[in-house]
């Protein structure tokens, strides 16, 4: 052991004057990188921290002069007490658990489906499911917003010239009205990238695997899905983070219908607790709970497929 | 309010469009000051209409202050949002307007001023005692009222001659006459359930002895689901429930279905006669106007729907030259009549000498003639002098109207969305520092 660690000493000590110049070109190189990762991440952060355990502070009445102190936990209790805010973590539970599975099933189809033939209009069909991503979440809510009013909207009125009723902005279907907006959005998205995942696929093994008799169906499932769990999990971790951070498309349609309250989700729970509320504790408590949740998220599903391949491995 | 006309104006507090509030971070300027004329310069803030008209009435007869307008956006569009951007950068306006609802709010938030020592002892007898006891909090005067806004039932005087119906004076009488009308007309209702009313239905409320915020002994206490309330909220919730009234939300199909007749009552503040007129001057002499039904034949409680206020702010450099506007913006004649320049109101001065002003120049053929006027003063003074607002009133009406708004849907009642409202208000005043104690009903 000693022996490497002399030989390598004696290595670096050969290329120091060579690294010098390197290590600050890399310095120089990455600077960028911190700056705007300390600006717009570091700096928010530190800045939610501290204003969920220091700030505005009115007692009894809240009639006094209010000031600035330490309140300790209590924006994180009245966070944790407050139904609304129990009911938006529990919209984006249900949430997820419709839209995640929808959005990775459909993306990876639409990514087998190219991959497996239909050649000739491949371009074009990945150009018309990217398109959508590259339209902005609030022009898509608008688009939608058109699309769901009654009144206006050609869908309610052909459906109504099939003698089918649906109010897409009820209490009962806005669920899958927004769910319907995310997908739309971000199934080309994904299934693009499951696409280029599958094009690195070796060919010898899908040969392999013909040449053992499977069809394109068990092919897909048996050796292209495997091979591509990796971008699997990224979509997977990628839908997961977008729906805790689910905003503009209810913020949009909760103008046009009172089955979107001001609560919703937890980022608008957030935005309203600053803005209408005028109460930054608690926004701010309210926004490390989530940052913390999604956190605590992205890595349990990190941690649940490596070990999952962990054990197929061996 | 009154003047601003529209009735989405009184609900434009519950209803707040939030988007608006985040982006109007830039507004006007307010600074304060001597300017190069001599005079000391206030500012002010309103986006009550004719207030342009009222600055320059003001200007034209002070040689020693001059007012500074800016008109705003209401409050619900943005207006509050614009100004406390603006006193969080150290720059609100001397004197702005804030409705009834919101004062306990921004005296929290350190924007509205302790006006108790500034305010004349003569101005504060000339305001009628009920409308001085809602900006008064804990002893301590935080606003000086401008209009005070007694309930009332606006009526169709036409079609309730045509089939005899008598005025409901209980709201016995009312639910009576709604299942009538219910029955003999072709889809009229005798009214609508405002699922984005919750201003409507805290008056309601009030009328009722509901008390949902107290501040008292150095705590709020917080009680929205007390017994007064829940016998309101039950009995709108048998209404809905036997089709007597529509529930809606107060909007165009609202508005559209009360210029085709359908709708035969709104129960709403006294400003919402001159809303009316505006909004429907073809439906000239169709409308009366007469108490809001009681409790109990005879009794003598109301609410208030609607009313605005004017504030002083903390960071005002020129408190006593802006509290002579002040003053004067709400108790002198001229003031009222500029105001009314601007166009018809109908709005309750809470000084006496100016209802005469403003029964002048009201045209009250509308109304067939009827003084209206005389009814609003009767009225006014039934209005309860010990209601409080809540410290953080829109979103809390928020809440309930986000609720009320479920009740068709699902198997929630009315009583369901006003829990829920003191559910999503407690957290919230807690995270203040504010000392809360919860009635539970």
């Amino acid at each position: 052991m000693s022996a490497t660690t002399m030989t390598r000493d004696a290595a670096s000590d050969t290329v120091t004057a060579g690294r010098r110049p390197r290590a600050r070109a890399c310095a120089l190189l990455m600077t960028p990188f911190f700056v705007l990762m300390a600006v717009v991440f570091i700096a928010p952060l530190v800045t939610a921290v501290w204003l969920s355990f220091f700030t505005q502070d009115n007692a009894g009445l809240g009639f006094g002069e209010p000031e600035q102190a330490f309140v300790g936990l209590r924006s994180y209790a009245a966070v944790f007490t407050d139904p609304t805010f129990m009911n938006s973590l529990a919209l984006i539970l249900v949430f997820c658990l419709v839209y995640i599975p929808v959005v990775t099933v459909g993306a990876l189809l639409l990514a087998l489906l190219l991959d497996t033939g239909v050649a000739r209009l491949r371009p074009f069909l990945q150009l018309g499911l990217f398109l959508p991503h590259a339209v902005p979440g609030i022009i898509a809510a608008i688009i939608w917003l058109y699309l769901y009013t009654p009144g206006i909207s050609p869908i309610t009125r052909a459906l109504a010239g099939l003698d089918l009723e649906v109010n897409f902005l009820g209490v009962s279907m806005v669920i899958p009205a927004i769910v319907n907006i995310a997908v739309w959005t971000s199934l080309g998205y994904y299934s693009v990238i499951f696409y280029a995942a599958l094009q690195a696929v070796p060919r010898e093994v899908l040969e392999a695997a013909r040449v053992d008799g499977a069809g394109a169906v068990l092919t897909s499932v048996l050796v292209k899905i495997p091979m591509i769990r990796s971008s699997v999990v990224m979509v997977l971790l990628f839908s997961m983070i977008w729906t805790l951070q689910l905003f503009t498309e209810p913020m949009l349609l909760s103008q046009a219908t009172p089955a979107i309250n001001s609560r919703f989700s937890p980022s608008m729970y957030i935005y309203d607790a600053a803005f209408t509320r005028n109460n930054y504790g608690l926004a701010a408590a309210a926004s490390v709970v989530l940052m913390v949740a999604t956190m605590l998220l992205s890595y349990g599903m990190t941690r649940l497929t490596g070990r999952l391949q962990r054990q197929e491995a061996s | 309010m009154s003047g601003r006309i529209s009735r989405r104006g009184a609900l434009g507090l519950g209803l707040s469009l939030p988007v608006l509030g985040g982006l109007s971070g830039c507004g006007p300027v307010g600074t304060s000051g001597v300017a190069r004329s001599g005079k000391t310069q206030v500012t002010f803030w309103s986006s009550i209409r004719g207030s342009h008209e009222v600055v320059k009435a003001f200007n034209e007869t002070h040689d020693d202050v001059e007012v500074v307008f800016n008109q705003i956006p209401t409050g619900g569009e943005g207006g509050y949002a614009i100004l406390r951007n603006a006193a969080r950068a150290g720059n609100a306006p001397d004197v702005v307007t804030l409705e009834y609802p919101q004062v306990p709010g921004f005296v929290i938030d350190g924007i509205a001023a302790d006006i108790s020592d500034l305010m004349g002892q003569d101005l504060q007898e000339k305001i009628q005692p009920e409308a001085l006891a809602r900006t008064t909090y804990d002893g301590r005067i935080y606003s000086v009222p401008n209009d005070l806004e007694p309930m009332l039932l606006h009526y169709r005087s036409d079609v309730f001659a045509d089939r005899g119906y008598e005025v409901p004076t209980t709201w016995d009488e009312f639910a009576e006459l709604g299942r009538r009308i219910r029955d003999e007309g072709e889809g009229e209702r005798i009214a609508i359930f405002p699922t984005n009313g919750g201003t409507y239905f805290a008056g309601w409320c009030q009328q009722a002895g509901g008390q949902w915020f107290e501040a008292r002994d150095g705590a709020w206490h917080v009680g929205l689901a007390d017994e007064p309330t829940r016998r309101v909220a039950e009995f709108w919730q048998r209404l809905i429930d036997d089709d007597v009234v529509a529930l809606m939300p107060d909007g165009q199909e609202f508005d559209a279905m009360l210029s085709r007749g359908q709708i035969l009552t709104r129960l709403s503040g006294a400003w919402d006669a001159g809303a009316q007129m505006s909004a429907r001057p073809g439906q000239s002499g169709q409308w009366g106007i007469a108490p809001l039904p009681q409790w109990e034949a005879g009794a003598g409680s109301l609410g208030d729907h609607g009313g605005s206020t004017f504030a002083l702010t903390s960071d005002s450099r020129e408190p006593e030259a802006a509290m002579e506007f002040l003053s004067w913006q709400v108790s002198h004649p001229d003031s009222m009549r500029a105001r009314l320049s601007a166009g018809t109101s109908s709005m309750f001065p809470v000084v006496e000498e100016l209802v005469g002003v403003a029964r002048e120049t009201f045209d009250e053929s509308y109304y067939g003639g009827q003084d209206i006027y005389s009814l609003f003063a009767q009225e006014a003074a039934k209005v309860r002098d010990d209601w409080n607002w809540g410290p953080r009133m829109t979103s809390t009406l928020n809440v309930m109207q986000d609720n009320f708004a479920r009740v068709p849907a699902t198997d929630e009642t009315l009583v369901d969305a006003v829990r829920a409202a003191e559910a999503g208000t407690i957290p919230d005043l807690r995270a203040l520092g504010l000392t809360v104690e919860e009635q539970k009903g």
